[in-house]
């Protein structure tokens, strides 16, 4: 693994050059602080990965990410919900109790939004490009797109699944945020209280660094005031496989498991 | 299988099966429960590789010497591809043995646990026995 301290100063770089001599270090030096420091005056002391140069500096997250532990709450329980979430949530139990609400909207191929997208059996894999991360997501074929280009949000964004998302790095660690939520996105989220939906209000801060060579961490902090009454917290790790490629995965070229509309399941047998 | 091993899958496959409903969907149309899974031979007569799940056509005859088709829902191919599985692993005309959960409804199929080959090798869809998503205390 290549460490790296988490306030970027002039030592700051790579470790691999420091098994060379000191004169070879030193050339190091000359060479890549300037190229570091180019991209630090905008963000603080911590390379941001905005020009090619840039790149080799971020930490080294390649192979891909298997959720392979159990997500967890920070707090080990459930958000405290609004009145209207919880009525919303009660409802839903309650139309499970019939029967109904058995399956979600992903038993038809609808992929869920931002946060259940990040939790789900399949790896996901961070690609590094000037000014942007983006994170190819096996289950459904997803992509989300983080501009750490220095943009700021949109002051009123188009709502979509994955939201509009904006990331820094500090030191080691990934900070993204997230606004623009398309309240019909399936959350789908196993920490959560069933059958809620996030509203257009919704703010998340996902902090995303290694703990160490084979494992990531993604700490998600969503605040939403029409849903909870404080900010939740979950916390899922994944697993590194060096080896696994990212494999297609197309819902609908199979699916014999759709529910009716109040989520009533079925399957197709012939 | 032992009944032990029996019944540690069908825990396993609850709860895999649990987790893989954030994928797809919830298991809640099969029969998990140990003691309701049951077993079956036949031929294969076609083995979809496709997703979200695969999906096996097994040719059954029954006690009256009659046969009739079955559908066995299984793991993607994302997951069997990465657990020894490929496209060819069971081949139109392989008479195989199987353990499956059970369609709640009734109907002829259910949810494939594991697969003996003619050569006698025993494949599991489900991952090892005792390890699904462990605790991250970190």
């Amino acid at each position: 693994m290549r460490t790296r301290t988490t306030k970027a100063t002039q030592t700051d770089v790579p470790n691999k050059g420091a098994n060379r001599s000191p004169i070879a270090a030193a050339l190091m030096l000359v060479l890549i602080v300037p190229i570091v420091a180019s991209g630090q005056s905008a963000s603080g002391s911590s390379p941001q990965g905005r020009n090619w140069a840039e790149i080799p500096t971020l930490p080294d997250w390649s192979g891909v990410w298997e959720l392979t532990f159990t997500p967890r709450t920070a707090s080990g329980n459930p958000p405290e919900l609004t009145p209207k979430a919880a009525a919303q949530s009660k409802a839903f139990l309650d139309g499970r109790a019939r029967g109904e609400n058995l399956q979600s909207d992903l038993a038809n191929c609808v992929p869920p939004g931002l946060i259940g997208i990040m939790a789900q059996p399949y790896p996901i894999e961070f690609l590094f490009t000037p000014g942007k991360v983006t994170i190819a997501i096996e289950t459904h074929s997803q992509m989300r797109r983080i501009f750490t280009d220095g943009r700021s949000h949109p002051e009123d964004p188009d709502l979509s699944w994955h939201g509009d998302s904006i990331g820094r790095w500090e030191g080691d660690t990934l900070v993204v945020d997230t606004i623009g939520l398309d309240p019909a996105a399936p959350l789908d989220d196993l920490t959560g209280p069933p059958g809620i939906r996030l509203s257009d209000k919704a703010h998340a801060v996902e902090r995303i660094r290694m703990l160490d060579d084979a494992l990531l961490r993604i700490t998600t902090t969503i605040d939403d005031p029409e849903t909870f009454l404080e900010p939740w917290t979950i916390v899922r790790s994944y697993q590194r496989h060096r080896d696994w490629d990212i494999r297609e995965y197309i819902c609908q070229q199979n699916n014999r498991d759709a529910a009716d509309s109040e989520g009533r399941p079925g399957i197709r047998l012939d | 299988m032992t009944t032990t091993k029996t019944s540690c899958l069908a825990l396993v496959a609850t709860i895999l099966v649990g987790a893989s409903a954030a994928a797809h969907h919830s298991p809640v149309m099969f029969e998990f429960a140990q003691d309701k899974q049951k077993r079956i031979e036949g031929v294969i007569k076609e083995f979809q590789w496709t997703n979200p799940h695969t999906w096996i056509v097994l040719v059954v005859e029954n006690e009256a010497g009659v046969t009739e088709e079955w559908g066995f829902e299984g793991m993607s191919p994302n997951y069997l591809g990465r657990h020894g599985w490929t496209k060819r692993t069971l081949e139109p005309g392989a008479k195989i043995a199987m353990g499956y959960a059970p369609l709640k409804d009734g109907r002829k199929g259910g949810f494939t646990m594991n697969v003996r080959l003619p050569d006698g090798t025993v494949l599991q869809e489900l991952p090892p026995l005792g390890d699904p998503l462990p605790q991250d205390d970190r």
